[in-house]
């Protein structure tokens, strides 16, 4: 186990004007295991606990209760040892924009103990992994979203740690960039490294990840891969517009070969493993009790299927 | 950690050196002061010349670099606790005070480099002073700026706003400039202003300056300047080091 996190909590004291303070419980209880060599999620809305639980992983938010060890190290007690074994490549990215992404690159390897000779080198290899090597020299102002976040992230490669840390790390790249950053995170796991990564992108999730969990309200709410999951459900859901959601609601749910039924908003989603094969059963059950449907689909369940099921409402809703 | 320190410092004074054009810009205040304003001092000089004018104003055109250089360090600060730069240092194997103060040391030198031209200034309008007061003066320069600079940071990581803080600094550094005896020495204020002055620390660099420059080694100021900036100097690093660790929430 390269992460061990038993009841992590953490409490934030706001202030709310004129000397009062709120206490936010952003992390209410969350336990995780990840193993050496896996690609691991924290999916879940924004303000779900994610950033704050890894930030307290990776040593830089002290947990109000709860232990975890990272690398075999308390997080609390052994910040030091944890610290030399981890990348951290927080949301904003931690690139220094003044400077060209080469200084930064050295300055990181040689706070992680390189001489500048080594520095200089490693530098060069990860320029060369990331494609960097011809914009290394430029001010990082002047460079795009997925460029500065290929420096990020190479920055956060700089000591070779065996556990990479990314939050949220395709957030605001375009689809292309999005998809060559998905390949390198996988090209590490394929060398060896450990990555717990969050997003709040189930299509991120499910194309990215060996095992996930879903995170709301600062508690875990589904934990797997991605596969399990979505079987848990169903491989199959319906999704149905009609004009009485109730009654439709109570047919479907008698019918035998559905597994479960969701309200969402104004449309109800029914749940099957078999759906090209249940559907006319399910259009002759609501034929007989005269109820219009308005518009029907048929479609492959998702994450976010399982993140309602667990949730009571859909994460498109809740981001 | 003196490493880490170093390793700090040489980063900063790199992009110090991609932008020459601001610290030129910083030492011109005090330059136009010496050009413009120390004329101005020959009226209450005992002979009225220019190079008695010149002892009196150049450690105060010094000490406000200090003042308009130094404790400005920080607006660069609070872009970076928004950048994650700081939140990806506090979780490297940074010795965390290094972070502080391998700018500090750059702000330091840099203060000392800008002192260093200002005096070059005034010795070509005539200024004659000895190598150890010049010398002891660059020391006394260093001092300040830890102070500052130190001061500058603690306040940029526990305001985190440019608008408060600019708001801040201004609130202080008027009061600060005109207790410290700057512009006109503080022997000439009010006996109520006096005692006021002598609970502001920049007063004592001044004064300080001003014994050095007269070659009076001897005078009281001096090592109180020097111990008082010294002890500030560590008080404000451990409160910028705190406030560090207070980012994480």
């Amino acid at each position: 186990m390269i992460i061990e996190a038993h009841d992590l909590r953490k409490t934030f004291v706001a202030k709310r004007g004129r000397g009062k303070t709120e206490e936010v419980e952003a992390v209410r209880g969350i336990d995780l295991s990840v193993d050496e060599g896996e690609i691991f999620a924290c999916l879940g809305p924004n303000g779900a606990g994610k950033t704050t639980t890894v930030r307290m992983l990776a040593t830089f938010t002290v947990p109000t209760a709860g232990t975890a060890r990272v690398a075999g190290f308390d997080v609390v007690k052994e910040a030091a040892e944890v610290r030399e074994r981890i990348g951290y490549v927080g949301q904003a990215g931690g690139v220094d924009d003044n400077a060209p992404g080469r200084e930064s690159l050295v300055l990181a390897g040689r706070i992680a103990g390189m001489s500048r000779k080594e520095a200089l080198a490693r530098a060069e290899e990860l320029f060369a992994a990331f494609s960097l090597s011809e914009i290394a020299d430029r001010p990082v102002k002047t460079l795009s979203g997925g460029q500065k976040r290929r420096f990020s992230l190479a920055i956060g490669l700089v000591n070779r740690p065996p556990l990479v840390f990314l939050d949220e790390p395709t957030t605001g790249l375009d689809p292309q960039n999005r998809a060559n950053l998905w390949d390198e995170i996988r090209a590490l796991r394929d060398r060896g490294t450990s990555v717990l990564l969050t997003t709040h992108y189930l299509d991120e999730a499910d194309a990215l990840c060996d095992r996930l969990v879903i995170v709301d309200h600062g508690k875990i709410v589904a934990e797997g891969t991605p596969e399990k999951l979505k079987k848990e459900l169903a491989g199959d859901v319906v999704t149905l517009r009609l004009d009485d959601l109730e009654g439709a609601r109570k047919v479907l749910a008698a019918q035998p070969y559905i597994k479960e039924v969701q309200t969402e908003g104004d449309s109800l989603r029914a749940y099957l493993d078999d759906g090209e094969h249940g559907l006319p059963a399910l259009l002759r059950a609501l034929e007989a009790e005269n109820l219009a449907i308005r518009s029907i689909s048929l479609d492959r369940a998702t994450l976010d299927d399982v993140f309602l099921k667990h949730t009571g409402r859909s994460l498109r809703d809740a981001a | 950690m003196l490493r880490h320190t170093l390793l700090f410092t040489g980063y900063e004074l790199g992009v110090m050196r991609r932008n020459l054009a601001w610290p030129i810009i910083g030492i011109m205040q005090p330059v136009l002061y010496l050009l413009l304003f120390a004329p101005l001092l020959t009226s209450i000089t005992p002979n009225g010349e220019l190079t008695e004018a010149l002892i009196v104003f150049t450690p105060a055109a010094l000490v406000m670099i200090a003042l308009f250089g130094s404790m400005f360090a920080g607006f660069g600060m609070i872009n970076e606790t928004r950048n994650g730069v700081l939140e990806r240092l506090a979780v490297s194997q940074a010795w965390r005070p290094a972070i502080i103060l391998g700018r500090v040391v750059k702000d330091m030198l840099m203060l000392v480099l800008q002192s260093l031209l200002v005096l070059g200034v005034a010795a070509l309008m005539g200024l004659r002073i000895s190598l150890a007061a010049m010398g002891l003066m660059l020391l006394l320069m260093a001092v300040t700026g830890l102070f500052a600079a130190n001061l500058s940071y603690g306040l940029a990581l526990a305001v985190r706003d440019e608008n408060g803080m600019s708001q801040i600094v201004q609130f202080f550094l008027l009061p600060l400039m005109l207790l410290s005896g700057l512009m006109l020495p503080m022997s000439l204020a009010p006996e109520w202003m006096q005692t006021v002055a002598k609970f502001n620390p920049l007063y004592y660099a001044v004064e300080a300056g001003r014994a050095l420059f007269a070659d009076d080694f001897s005078d009281g100021d001096i090592p109180i300047a020097f111990g008082v900036f010294l002890v500030l100097g560590v008080l404000t690093l451990t409160w910028s080091v705190r406030s560090l660790r207070k980012l994480a929430g």
